[in-house]
């Protein structure tokens, strides 16, 4: 068994890893960045590309060497050597992408928990998001609403609490590289901090029916005192049955049952004959 | 007529599925009667006249099919009529449309059934890209839309690659381990026989008011629990494509643990056996749950129920908790058979010994237990406890280490061989080590919380699912299917066309599925009608390498169809291969073999003058070094 | 195998040609088929469970962990223990018949077999009674929803577990069922899932009503 050309093999991945990689980082896969959640991620993005290239040569020189130098001869009806493993190999080929894939996995932790760090000073806007529109209540100013528009100050962090009050909506400016899902039920919430000024789309990216594609709102992100005077602006406040939390929405199911049936509330079923009887 | 009714088979089987009509439709009015309930009123999207009798026709069909007649004579202490194999073989086409017991025959229906709901799967895949070739509106309307992507994707899944690879190691298990049938081989032939109602089911959901289901092949609620009458369709289709799948893989795991011929203990088994052993461990364990979540919709829409309804305190994120709980193992069971089928191939087609056996079966071991612990990489922005996240994406990403032990193995294997590529059904390996490759590692990028926060829901995702899903599990098909093809059908397939469609498959699927990595990044949501202009000029050249992919695939229902008529005769073995299945004829005799043979060594053992894997009943006993297999006890 | 093959001895190996039925297979583990297959079964029926005791564990820790039960419900703890007695007495019952024909005794099979019937077919009448009764609705609340969907999937499951039940039972008057193992498969099968049922309720009755 001849030896394998162990170098040559290396330096052909790592060539063939290089170009792939450079190839890649030639373009700007994720469009313009306009929040400062955008840096670390298109870093940890690069990163990634860059490990997965040299992976994917590695399987590539592999292969083809495979191909090339132990293609069979026309003719040949012999087997191959007897080789049954190797254990050396095995536990490279083990631990090598261990520690590559916890490597990625601590990387991601540390840039995770970067872009959440809260700001004391953030910004608080309730996002309400129904089939098929956006509204946007500003609390710190009485949350008023601004409907299909978004106004937020540019370089302060903005605290986005969302509610959905029908099915599922997933709220997603690219720019900003932040996504998060609206879920009837519970209020969930997103930390950004747009660093750019200028307008954006906000798109919904969860399944939500029939208008779920057009379901859009523009985002315009400007000076703190180009926000302020807009904010000023705004007149009505966010209407009642957009504001209700559920458990609001529970009370008042309950208020409306009561009045309906005259007692407790317990959910019994009136009319059923077993409470005729025992009442 | 009357005789023919008193049969089990097609007609008695129309009867049944009649009265199973009239029973469920009798049941609904009967309980609304005596609740006190309005006869005839229906809900709004409960329909429950429709949707009882749903689920009571299949049976009464099944019933009336003959597929319970033994053990109702058996439960009624009646002598069962013994099994004198009228079922069994099939000598005339005629015998595929029967109650067929016979693992090669109900292995043979499997795989023609799910290539035909290829087709309409690719068909509706091709529908979607015909609408999205443009911005705007070209063929359907957005609600239409939906459920073209939803059905096309439950019915590749559901129907296709699923009962697929359950299809294939039915012909090919047995054989493998040299077992003369499954170990029930009623229930197999039950399992059969609900995946084309589970397809009935899926696919008239098109003529239900209100269109198809679509509220995606995930069907979350509560957007699911709200829709109209086709959603149910879906719940109840589930049920069966899962029983169906359930029942099989507890086949499985019985004929592998009991029926293994002498001599073959767990080290001597095929990897394949070892891809199905673990395969159907995670089918028995997970694919409960997702039959618990499609009830749990269904009681919403028809009984009223408040599991989804956040106004009455029920929880809307435990429906993609309990559903992920079983889809992301079922991504896995989309491909573990798949490695196994490759297995085979490579080592075959290298004649080496696959490179680290036990290793290759560990990593199959190790996949299934990891694959339970990585649900809730589906929803880190999904609104679900924020500390679960870091857990999850160690978990996920260190999936990445068994699938890597898989594919460097398969490398290794290659190394000092003597690679033969005449094979389409090697090419097709080899180019699934490829794509597959590109698949796994886009995967492990969703896996990493903040650039899955980015790119969830948008076309990269899409493009993750078919290079893993096509560049996967479809490739490994195709292996399987040109692999054993000579096995099954006895004649040979077409080498060139076979090449023409590998390559045509191969261009097909990157130019498609590549691009959709970009317009993913760059900002497009995925399961949307109409998008922004600026990804028109990528959408049009996606559709247009779909369309270049989906003509290929004719050229493979060609190569098959005319082969098997006509193909040259292709000898008990063709591609000098050692397991056992390739020591029978071609196709092989009913019952497998005269005598169980006895198995005397590791399936791959390539190189090794006078090596064995098995021994054919009938043969001389040459004499051979090493042990001899120990004979297990008998019971009692 | 119903039809019986004969049993091929060491030397018999010369009568291969005129062999016509399936081959017996070779048995690879001690354990019986149909009981592994049963053992399998039951662990998927487990996990359909575990579904529905996270979607219970869902509802009741994260959406309501005050209000649980909702005010105004009160289950009836004592009826759905005596039931829980009755249920699991019946496991006893099927013990019981199993050992008696392990030893060959056919009227001790009958007794036990149809004690258990009686048991089992008493448990269902009383949950009945206990929904007539219960005086809420599975369309109130999200309770309502998982109290009938755990309890009524594991009604179910007696009404199946009762079914298999019956056929041990009628086979049994006919005369069926010997001491061998593969004689009393129909008792011993059926019985394994029964005891699954039972141990089911009592996971179900301490998940609802105690805890
Ligand atoms: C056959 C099906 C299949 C397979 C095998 C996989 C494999 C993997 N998948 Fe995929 N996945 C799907 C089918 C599949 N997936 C589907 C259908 C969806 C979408 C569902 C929907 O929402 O509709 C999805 C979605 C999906 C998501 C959710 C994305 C989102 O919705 O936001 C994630 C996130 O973590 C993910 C991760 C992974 C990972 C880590 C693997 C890993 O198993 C991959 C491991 C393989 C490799 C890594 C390659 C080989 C390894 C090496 C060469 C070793 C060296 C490598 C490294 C060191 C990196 N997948
Ligand atoms: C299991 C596997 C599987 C397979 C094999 C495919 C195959 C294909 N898929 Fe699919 N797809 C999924 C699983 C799969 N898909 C899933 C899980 C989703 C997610 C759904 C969701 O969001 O809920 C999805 C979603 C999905 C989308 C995204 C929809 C959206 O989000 O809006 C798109 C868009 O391009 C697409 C395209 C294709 C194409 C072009 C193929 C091609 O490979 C098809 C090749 C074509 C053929 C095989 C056709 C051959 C037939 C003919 C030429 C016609 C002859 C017809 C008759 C005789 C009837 N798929
Ligand atoms: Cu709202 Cu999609
Ligand atoms: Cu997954």
């Amino acid at each position: 068994m001849e030896r394998l050309p162990y170098l040559k093999l290396a330096l052909a991945s790592i060539a063939l890893g290089t170009i792939v990689s450079i190839l890649m980082m030639q373009y700007d896969w994720m469009g313009d960045a306009a929040s400062t959640a955008a840096g670390p991620i298109d870093t940890l993005m690069d990163v990634s590309i860059i490990i997965s290239s040299f992976v994917f040569a590695i399987v590539c020189v592999a292969l083809g060497y495979a191909l090339v130098k132990w293609r069979v001869k026309p003719g040949d009806e012999g087997d191959g050597l007897p080789i049954h493993g190797n254990t050396k190999l095995e536990i490279v080929w083990t631990l090598i992408p261990t520690v590559i894939v916890l490597f990625l996995a601590g990387y991601s932790w540390v840039v995770l928990n970067d872009i959440e760090k809260e700001d004391p000073n953030a910004l608080t806007v309730n996002v309400y998001s129904q089939q098929f529109a956006w509204t946007f209540g500003y609390p710190e100013n009485g949350n008023k609403w601004s409907e299909g528009v978004l106004h937020v100050p540019v370089d302060r962090q903005i605290d986005f609490r969302m509610n959905a009050q029908d099915v599922i909506h997933s709220f997603w400016v690219p720019e900003w590289r932040i996504k998060k899902d609206n879920v009837p039920g519970i209020t969930t919430d997103a930390l950004i901090t747009p660093d750019k000024v200028g307008t954006y789309q906000l798109i919904c990216t969860e399944l939500c029916g029939a208008g779920h594609a057009t379901m859009r709102a523009q985002v315009v992100v400007q000076t703190q005192e180009e926000f302020d005077r807009w904010v000023k602006g705004l007149e009505s406040e966010v209407p009642e049955d957009l504001l209700l939390t559920a458990d609001q929405a529970i009370e008042l199911e309950r208020q409306i049952q009561e009045a309906e049936q005259g007692i407790d509330g317990s959910g019994v079923d009136e009319t059923s004959a077993e409470n005729v009887d025992q009442s | 007529m009357a005789v023919a009714l008193r049969q089990p088979g097609w007609y008695r089987g129309a009867l049944g599925a009649l009265l199973g009509a009239a029973f469920g439709f009798g049941l609904v009015v009967a309980l609304r009667a005596i609740s006190g309930l309005d006869i005839f009123q229906t809900e709004q999207t409960g329909y429950p006249h429709v949707v009882v009798p749903l689920i009571t026709t299949p049976f009464g069909f099944l019933f009336g099919f003959g597929a319970f007649d033994y053990w109702f004579r058996w439960a009624a202490g009646k002598p069962t009529i013994p099994d004198d194999h009228a079922n069994h073989g099939a000598t005339r086409w005629q015998d595929y449309f029967k109650f067929n017991t016979d693992h090669k025959v109900i292995g043979i229906q499997y795989v023609v059934t799910t290539l035909i709901f290829f087709l309409i799967g690719g068909a509706l895949a091709l529908l979607i890209r015909a609408e999205l070739a443009q911005p705007g509106t070209q063929v359907v309307d957005p609600n239409v839309y939906n459920g073209l992507f939803s059905t096309h994707a439950v019915v590749m899944i559901f129907l296709f690659i699923i009962p697929m690879f359950a299809g294939l190691a039915n012909y090919v298990l047995p054989l493998m381990i040299g077992a003369p049938d499954m170990a029930f081989p009623r229930l197999n032939a039950l399992s059969f026989w609900m995946l084309p109602i589970a397809g009935i089911i899926f696919l008239s959901s098109f003529l239900a008011p209100g269109g198809a289901f679509d509220a995606g092949w995930t069907g979350y609620a509560p957007l699911s629990t709200g829709a109209p009458l086709g959603q149910s369709f879906f719940n109840i289709g589930v049920q069966f494509a899962g029983a169906s799948s359930i029942a099989t893989a507890l086949n499985f795991l019985v004929t592998i643990i009991t029926m293994r011929a002498p001599g073959m203990n767990l080290w001597r088994m095929p990897l394949l056996v070892w891809a199905n052993l673990a395969t159907s461990l995670l089918v028995v364990g997970a694919t409960p749950f997702v039959a618990g979540a499609q009830f749990m919709v269904l009681f919403d829409r028809v009984l009223g129920m408040n599991f989804f309804q956040f106004l009455e305190g029920g929880d809307v994120l435990s429906y993609q908790h309990i559903f992920w709980f079983y889809s992301h193992p079922a991504v896995y069971i989309m491909i573990l058979p798949g490695f196994g089928i490759v297995s085979e191939i490579i080592s075959t087609h290298a004649r080496k010994p696959v490179f680290g056996y036990r290793l290759m079966a560990l990593a199959l071991i190790g996949i299934v237990v990891l694959s339970y612990s990585v649900w809730a990489h589906h929803m880190f922005v999904a609104g679900m406890f924020d500390w679960l996240r870091v857990p999850i994406m160690i978990t996920t990403l260190l999936i990445a280490v068994p699938t890597g032990i898989k594919i460097f193995s398969w490398l290794g294997t290659l190394f000092y061989g003597k690679i033969h590529t005449y094979s389409t059904a090697m090419l097709f390996s080899l180019g699934f080590i490829v794509t597959f490759t590109v698949g796994g590692i886009s995967g492990v990028m969703l896996g990493m919380v903040p650039l899955d926060i980015h790119v969830s829901d948008t076309y990269f995702i899409v493009a993750h699912i078919h290079f893993v899903l096509f560049g996967g599990s479809v490739f490994t098909i195709f292996a399987g299917i040109y692999h054993w093809f000579p096995k099954m059908t006895g004649r040979m397939y077409d080498e060139k066309l076979g090449r023409v469609h590998f390559w045509g498959t191969m261009v097909g699927t990157w130019g498609t599925f590549i691009p959709q990595h970009w317009i993913g990044l760059d900002g497009m949501p995925r399961r949307v009608a109409d998008y922004a202009n600026i990804y028109g000029d990528w959408n049009l050249v996606i559709s247009v390498f779909a369309f270049i992919l989906g003509f290929v695939q004719l050229v493979f229902f060609y190569n098959m169809i005319v082969s098997w008529r006509f193909g040259p005769k292709a000898g008990n073995n063709p591609w000098r291969a050692n397991s056992i299945e390739w020591q029978v004829s071609s196709p092989p005799p009913v019952f497998n073999f005269d005598e169980i043979p006895r198995v005397v060594g590791g399936p791959y053992e390539f190189g090794t003058p006078g090596a064995r894997h098995a021994i054919m009943g009938g043969e001389d006993e040459p004499e051979l070094p090493g042990p001899k297999p120990t004979k297990v006890a008998e019971p009692a | 195998m119903e039809s019986a093959s004969i049993a091929v001895g060491q030397g018999a190996a010369a009568d291969h040609h005129d062999h016509h039925g399936p081959p017996e297979f070779h048995r690879s583990a001690r354990i019986d088929q149909t009981v592994l297959g049963i053992l399998l079964f039951i662990l998927s029926e487990i996990m359909l469970f575990a579904a529905f005791f996270a979607a219970y564990f869902f509802l009741r820790v994260v959406v309501s962990p005050d209000t649980w039960p909702p005010a105004g419900i009160e289950l009836p703890v004592l009826i759905a223990g005596i039931n829980t007695v009755v249920l699991v007495s019946s496991s006893f019952t099927i013990h019981y018949a199993l050992e008696a024909i392990k030893h060959n005794n056919h009227p001790g099979l009958k007794l036990g077999l149809g004690l258990t019937w009686l048991l089992g077919a008493t448990f269902l009448f009383i949950q009945i009674n206990e929904y007539i009764h219960i005086g809420f609705t599975p369309r109130d609340g999200a309770f309502g929803s998982i109290f009938f969907s755990l309890t009524g999937l594991h009604g179910a499951h007696v009404f199946v577990g009762l079914l298999l039940l019956t056929f041990a039972n009628i086979r049994a008057w006919r005369g069926h069922f010997g001491p061998e193992q593969k004689n009393h498969l129909g008792v011993e099968v059926p019985g394994i899932y029964w005891h699954f049922v039972d141990i089911m309720w009592i996971v179900v009755f301490v998940t609802i009503y105690i805890i």
